[in-house]
């Protein structure tokens, strides 16, 4: 039978024992992490990018490489899944993008500590996670059965999509926008994209002060959704 | 209690049920904003309730711990106290610290780092104070009649805990460096050295209530341990699956997290064989109640409810969704709440004189709160499965999925309310006991 010494070993020894491998490992972690997470690329807006994170405590409610709190959605790959553009303008206004919803903090941040909070989640999207964030495996079975008609602009996919559904993906803010060719012609949706407030005095949806290109890139594709 | 000086542990035993009481109402905050009532927002933003939430959730178990340690340490060296007065002077600054740490959080005095939000000056405070207390206790012990094993492992815990929280002070740049060394302060405390400060007091208690042999509760303590460490520092690897190391992590993550429960269901094992070999026969039966289910719950919470998503194939879609919050609740609650609760119920009728641990409050206490804690995790895991499937394997927009779980966070605030009418019977015993007396010195049994 076990003495107590020879418990007492066990103990001794095996703590003794891993944490020495456990010393070892972090050695090589911290020979490898430069490269995987790209550290050339951490320019002095990054860090004060992260120094912003910290100081208003992104953390409290947002996860980001999946740690922090469950309130706001996961930043690992935001600037990927939003885009800069929509990121800058929800950062002015976070009301404006979802407004009547879950509300965040209006930080009155300047336009370079925008820049700066765009640059460290454009630099945390670069660093090798092993994967993480998953890529969704279920969804693909729903999507076949309503695909989308055509490819969609670039800007609907990462801006507009935060708060309209179309073929079944996106935001529920504002109203799905499968059949809005049907419903609305391309004079009107020019003019609703160009001055939202002049159209419909108190609606939620934000003037996003467009390019005319881009304008009429998405009032193209907006009319052929019938 | 059989010195006088062990009265001090009472200090840090009030102060532990007041930062907890205030802990559940900033619970409620966040229960009610995940439910819609976002009420306090321009007052208490999410962010702040959640920092204030978590630490006082540290600093009380500190402070149990502390009084613990307080109560225990004499106990076993069988001396006083080496400085009653200093014990005094660091339980103030703790609630100095602790209350000025809280307090700031609302006015965006922080660092932003999950669980070690303290912000660094603070952070000094805090390692002097527990240095103070260490020396203090320390002292106690080397100057004693004996060094048991039970002092020993207890001595081991608080120290090691105290070495481990200054790597949570080095400044980095880089978002993977700060998080790999927050993990060395968060995992290898609450799975690793907290355990240690757990299995000592567990083991002091199952002496004093089973009545088992000293030698075979001390034995099994060191195996217990053992275990810990064995599985406990490698599995440190499920923190740094996905946040930008290398991927041997993977494989060591998996392999030791796997091996963590080991040591819940030796801690659980190990509670209810001492208690069923010693007969249960001493009148403080609530006290074993509690010891018993710090066991149970700690094996429930932290290792089946941790091993549930710790493995990579499971953690690659589980983490960073209310799944962790489900495992969080359970865990510390089993693990480190109620260890703290039965000292406080073992430690009371000692400290006063007054055997108030019989009756129908203590023990409906007791179930009351376990029930809504249960109930919470219940709830905690619908909406974390129901944020996995919708969003995360699924690909639906997070703000969606979160208007689909809020009912879920109706199920959250009711449990807490059954908790928080626990915990307030308990409370209300506690206040019963009254003050630590002379007269209870010498009257121990």
């Amino acid at each position: 039978m076990l003495s107590k010494s020879q418990a007492r070993w066990f103990f001794v020894g095996g703590t003794v024992f891993f944490f020495a491998i456990f010393l070892f490992l972090t050695f090589d972690t911290l020979r490898e992490i430069p490269a995987r997470q790209n550290s050339e690329a951490m320019t002095e807006s990054v860090v004060r990018g992260k120094h912003l994170w910290d100081a208003k405590n992104c953390m409290g409610c947002h996860t980001i490489l999946g740690e922090g709190a469950y309130y706001a959605p996961e930043l690992t790959r935001v600037v990927e899944r939003r885009g800069k553009e929509w990121i800058a303008i929800f950062l002015r206004d976070p009301e404006a993008m979802f407004p009547g919803q879950r509300r965040m903090t209006q930080y009155d941040f300047s336009e370079g500590e925008i820049q700066d909070v765009v640059a460290f989640l454009d630099w945390i999207g670069g660093i090798d996670t092993n994967g993480f964030p998953a890529t969704p495996d279920l969804g693909r079975a729903l999507v076949v059965a309503i695909e989308a008609p055509t490819t969609a602009p670039e800007y609907f996919g990462t801006v507009c999509v935060a708060c309209h559904t179309v073929a079944g993906s996106g935001g529920t803010v504002g109203p799905a926008l499968d059949g809005v060719g049907n419903r609305m012609t391309r004079a009107e949706l020019d003019r609703w994209l160009s001055d939202p407030q002049a159209v419909k005095p108190g609606t939620a949806m934000p003037n996003l002060s467009l390019p005319d290109t881009t304008r009429g890139e998405l009032v193209d594709w907006l009319v052929s959704l019938r | 209690m059989k010195y006088k000086s062990q009265r001090v542990a009472y200090l840090f035993f009030a102060l532990s049920l007041t930062l907890f009481s205030l802990q559940i109402i900033y619970g409620f905050i966040m229960g009610f904003a995940h439910m819609g009532y976002d009420v306090l927002h321009d007052l208490i933003p999410f962010n702040a309730a959640r920092a204030t939430h978590l630490n006082l959730l540290v600093v009380w178990l500190l402070s149990g711990f502390m009084g613990a340690a307080y109560y225990i340490i004499p106990a076993e060296a069988e001396r006083e106290i080496w400085s009653e007065k200093l014990a005094i002077v660091q339980w103030a600054a703790l609630a100095l610290t602790g209350v000025t740490a809280i307090v700031g959080f609302h006015f965006g005095w922080w660092e932003g780092r999950k669980f070690l939000e303290i912000p660094r000056p603070l952070d000094y405070l805090v390692v002097i104070d527990v240095l103070a207390f260490i020396f203090n206790v320390g002292m106690t012990a080397l100057n004693g009649k004996r060094f048991t094993t039970t002092s020993i492992v207890l001595l081991l815990g608080l120290t090691a805990a105290a070495l481990l929280y200054l790597p949570g002070m080095i400044t980095f740049e880089s978002q993977v460096l700060d998080s790999y060394f927050r993990w060395w302060v968060v995992h290898l405390w609450v799975e690793g050295v907290w355990e240690l400060i757990m299995g000592g007091i567990m083991a002091f208690l199952l002496i004093q209530l089973t009545g088992v042999d000293r030698e075979v509760i001390e034995k099994w303590l060191y195996v217990i341990v053992g275990f810990t460490f064995l599985s406990g520092i490698l599995g440190i690897g499920h923190h740094y699956y996905y946040i930008g190391t290398p991927e041997y992590w993977l494989w060591i993550g998996g392999i030791f997290s796997a091996l963590e429960p080991l040591a819940f269901l030796g801690m659980a094992l190990y509670a209810v064989g001492m208690a069923r070999l010693g007969g249960m026969n001493h009148p403080n039966r609530i006290a074993l109640f509690w010891t018993v289910g710090c066991g149970i719950m700690s094996f429930v919470g932290a290792g089946f409810l941790g091993i549930a998503h710790t493995i990579p194939q499971v953690n690659i879609w589980t983490h960073g969704t209310l799944i962790t919050a489900m495992h969080g609740h359970l865990a510390f609650w089993g693990a480190y709440v109620m260890i703290v609760l039965a000292m406080i119920a073992y430690a009371m009728p000692q400290m006063t004189g007054r055997k108030l641990y019989t009756g129908w409050l203590p023990e409906a206490a007791f179930w009351v709160s376990n029930i809504g804690m249960l109930g919470m995790t219940g709830a905690f895991a619908v909406a974390g499965v129901t944020q996995v499937y919708m969003e995360r394997r699924i690909g639906m927009d997070f703000m969606a999925v979160q208007d689909a779980v809020q009912v879920h966070f109706g199920g959250v605030v009711l449990a807490a309310t059954l908790l928080s009418i626990g915990i307030g019977m308990y409370i209300w015993n506690f206040v019963q006991y009254g003050l630590p007396n002379d007269e209870a010195v010498l009257s121990d049994s």
